[in-house]
Parts: structure tokens; C-alpha cells; sequence
């Protein structure tokens, strides 16, 4: 998986109306899904997407302002504070589109097992801002982060595939 | 010398060095992403302390604000409290010293006026002893104040504000309440000159209050006086008050002169000290008696010489 990082980056592109139509309806699905299926509160369909982006656009900038955006728009739908997704995500795609310099992750295996990583480091994030910034941080769950990681790499492994069918060269 | 060379050759093959603003500009391009990163983290961290709140619905901004300020706050208050504290205790010291000056000198004001005062108090009770005194006399007297004393070393004499013109005469008799202290010597329009009972050239008939031994009163050295011509086989006691005895014409009898301070035997006569009963070397006010007619002096004396 590791290679050196002087060889010829493949950097992708997608369609605008693609690019936020997705984001959009992961938006959409991470607010709406949970009410009708449970197990969905599992789900974090916005991170996967700022993932995907980030490894496919190979732009940290980009990736940092998909991730803040798409996490931002996550806590103005939910009950929270504004601005505690905005930073995990930006920070986890930042991450993402880091690695995509160092590492050759065009393979599914390759972005399932980043995927792996910076799903716990997500969550792990959210985590620390909770208890440095709440005056009653929820409590430290390590089983729903495990459980989180392998449900999200899980569905990963499948929305991955899915918008690789739309990315084309750059 | 060689050595130098190729050292200064190397130095000029060094490629120029990028000046400092041009390295920190390329640093920031190539981490420009982390910096990116840096502010939106930070832009959302300021978003979320605005909306997070804790104690007593305090936001953490305001938190956050507060612990960054207070410091300074604190300092900025506890370094403008010493200040105006400094200055106020300048100011203070200064107007305590300026209280100070002026309080002494009020105190000074406030001695001089109490010694002034003093001075006064007892000048009016030795005035009103002295008009008691001269009430009680059964001759006529005038007060007057001692203005001067003699320069002379050997003479004793006092002069006074009274003369010719309050109708003193010579030869009248000088006394306080304590006692006698002398007679008028020379009277001029305004003044009078005292010839004190201790001056040598002075003479008082005099008389013993208990053994009633009379002599004559001379005046001595060192303020003191001497009875002369007393018998050796006359009894006197130390202490005893010598009074006038009226018999010079001069001093009404009767008047206090002092008091014998020691007896010595003589060949056949007493020397005998006496201290002037009056303190004639802190003479102020006088009594000057007017001297009564010959016809009353003469009465007055007849009991004396039955």
C-alpha cells in the first residue's frame, strides 16, 4: 500500500451537480435515516463522503472546506452546538487528503482501511472537544466507537464503490 | 594565508542566502493547507464557545474571555491601585507633613501664649496678694513696678515706675507682702531709687518677735543681712521672725523682715544672720508706704516702748 511519495499522483474529478448532489443526500440520509431505521444512528454518511472526496480530489484545502461545510450543516440539523462535527470533520478529511499524498489508495482495501482509522479518530476527536467544551460530556463508549468504525467501513465499502462509477481523470 | 583563501573562495561559491520574510512567505505556501486547517478549526472553536455556555448560563466566550483578560485585568487594576496608592500616600505624607509644620507652629504659639498667659496668671496673684496685703496695711501705700536695678556690684538698689509726682518722698519704707525691702533712696519726677534692706549703707530697727531683743538691721554680702548689737546673754532662736521695730522713723513697726539663719557668739555682741523674709532678688511689684504723720508713728510706737 505504501509507496514512495515522488511517483505520479492520480488526482480525479467529479461532476459539480454529482459532487453536491451527494453531499446533499448524505446530509439528507444522515438526518432522516435514523428515524425510520435505528441502526442508522450509526451511520455517519457525511464523514464517508468528506473521505471520499478528500482521497479522491487529493486537495487538503478542498477537503478541509467540504469537511467543515458538511459538518457545520450536520450540527445546524441536529440538537447540538455548531461547529463540534464542523471541526471533526474538517480535521478528519484535513487527514484524509494528507494521506492521500503518502499513500497509493486507489484500492478498496487501501481507503476501508483508512476508512478504519479515521472513523475512531473522528469519533475520538469528537470526543476530547466534547469533554474539553461540555459542561456534561456524554460518557466515553469505547464499544459504540468500535461498533461505529466497523458499521461505517462497512457501508463504506459500498458507497465507495458506488461513486467510483462518477469520478473520471483529472 | 592559504587556508584563507580557499576559505573566502568557498564562502563567495555559496549560493545566496533567501532574506527572512522570503523563507517565512514559502513556509507558510507549503503548509498552506495546515494553516487552512488552523483557521477554520479555530473560526469554529470561537462559534462553539459563543453557543456553549456554563455556570449560571455564561457563555464560553465570555469564559474564555474573561480568564484571558482577568490576568491583565488584575494586573492592570492592582498596578493602577499601587499606583494611586503611592501617590496617595505621598500626598498623605506630604499633607501630614505640611499638618506637622503647622501644628508646631501652633504649639509654639499655643507655649508662648500659655507662658505669656502664665506669666500673667501670676503676675495678677501676686497683684492681688499684694493689694491684699496693702488693704490689710493700716497705712496708706502705693504699688509700683521695679523697673530697674542698680549696676553697681556693691550697692543694692531697685528702681520703680512711681516718683515725686504719686507724691513719694525719701526715707519711705519699700515693702512686698512677704516682707520689708527697703526705703526710698533718691526720688526723682518719675522714678525712685530702692535702697534694699542687704546694702551695706542700709539700716533697719528691728526687733525680735519672740524674745523681743531689738537691734539694728544692716545689710551684708550675698544677699543677706545682720543684726548687730545684741547682747551675747540675749536668748534668740534660729528661725525667728525679725519684725521692725518702728524706731527709725522710717518703717511702720511691726512689718516682717526676715528670719534669723544663724547665731555666733562674739567677744559681746551676737552675730546674728537674717534672711530677708521678702525675695529681693526677683523684685516685681512694690509697696511704697506713704509715710503716715509724725503724731501716728509716734502712737503707733508708744505700745512698743511702754
Amino acid at each position: 500500500m505504501a509507496t514512495p511519495t515522488h511517483r505520479p499522483i492520480a488526482v480525479f474529478r467529479m461532476h459539480p451537480a454529482i459532487l453536491w448532489g451527494t453531499v446533499f443526500a448524505a446530509l439528507l440520509l444522515q438526518a432522516f435515516l435514523p428515524v425510520k431505521l435505528p441502526l442508522a444512528r450509526l451511520f455517519d454518511f457525511p464523514l464517508l463522503i468528506a473521505i471520499y472526496f478528500a482521497l479522491v480530489k487529493r486537495d487538503p484545502i478542498f477537503a478541509i472546506g467540504l469537511g467543515a461545510g458538511m459538518g457545520l450543516a450536520q450540527d445546524a440539523l441536529s440538537n447540538g452546538f455548531i461547529g463540534v462535527f464542523g471541526m471533526a470533520k474538517a480535521l478528519t478529511a484535513y487527514l484524509a487528503a494528507t494521506a492521500s499524498f503518502k499513500f497509493e489508495l486507489d484500492e478498496v482495501l487501501a481507503r476501508l482501511g483508512l476508512t478504519a482509522l479515521l472513523v475512531p479518530v473522528h469519533g475520538l476527536f469528537l470526543l476530547v472537544l466534547q469533554r474539553g467544551l461540555l459542561e456534561a460530556p456524554p460518557p466515553f463508549q469505547p464499544l459504540d466507537l468500535l461498533s461505529g468504525a466497523l458499521v461505517n467501513v462497512g457501508l463504506g465499502l459500498v458507497l465507495f464503490q458506488l461513486l467510483d462509477r462518477f469520478r473520471r481523470p483529472a | 594565508m592559504f587556508d584563507l583563501n580557499s576559505s573566502e573562495l568557498r564562502a563567495s561559491e555559496r549560493p545566496p542566502e533567501r532574506e527572512t520574510p522570503e523563507r517565512v512567505q514559502a513556509f507558510v505556501l507549503h503548509h498552506r493547507a495546515f494553516f487552512v486547517l488552523l483557521a477554520v478549526l479555530v473560526a469554529q472553536l470561537l462559534l462553539l464557545s459563543v453557543q456553549i455556555t456554563r455556570n449560571q448560563k455564561v457563555r464560553l466566550i465570555q469564559v474564555w474571555a474573561v480568564a484571558v483578560f482577568d490576568p491583565f485585568a488584575r494586573a492592570l487594576r492592582g498596578s493602577y491601585d499601587a499606583t494611586t496608592g503611592a501617590w496617595g500616600s505621598y500626598r498623605d505624607l506630604w499633607r501630614a507633613q505640611q499638618q506637622n509644620r503647622e501644628l508646631n507652629l501652633q504649639l509654639t504659639a499655643a507655649r508662648s501664649q500659655i507662658l505669656q498667659l502664665s506669666q500673667q496668671a501670676a503676675e495678677a496673684q501676686r497683684l492681688r496678694e499684694l493689694l491684699e496685703f496693702k488693704n490689710q496695711l493700716p497705712f496708706p501705700a502705693i504699688a509700683a513696678e521695679v523697673i530697674a536695678s542698680s549696676p553697681g556690684e556693691s550697692s543694692k538698689a531697685v528702681f520703680i515706675d512711681k516718683g515725686a509726682d504719686a507724691g513719694l518722698t525719701p526715707d519711705l519704707a519699700v515693702m512686698t507682702s512677704a516682707g520689708v525691702v527697703g526705703k526710698t533712696l533718691a526720688v526723682f519726677p518719675h522714678t525712685a531709687q530702692i535702697l534694699l534692706i542687704t546694702d551695706t549703707s542700709s539700716g533697719v530697727a528691728c526687733t525680735l518677735e519672740k524674745s523681743r531683743v531689738q537691734g539694728i538691721l544692716k545689710g551684708g554680702n550675698l544677699n543677706a543681712c545682720q543684726i548687730h548689737y545684741v547682747m551675747n546673754e540675749a536668748p534668740v532662736s534660729l528661725g525667728e521672725t525679725v519684725l521692725t521695730s518702728g524706731l527709725d522713723q522710717i518703717y511702720p513697726k511691726g512689718l516682717p523682715v526676715g528670719f534669723v539663719a544663724e547665731i555666733a557668739e562674739g567677744n559681746i555682741y551676737k552675730t546674728i544672720k537674717v534672711r530677708p523674709a521678702a525675695a529681693l532678688d526677683r523684685l516685681e511689684t512694690v509697696l511704697v508706704v506713704v509715710k503716715p504723720p509724725s503724731s501716728e508713728l509716734q502712737a503707733q510706737n508708744a505700745p512698743s516702748h511702754p
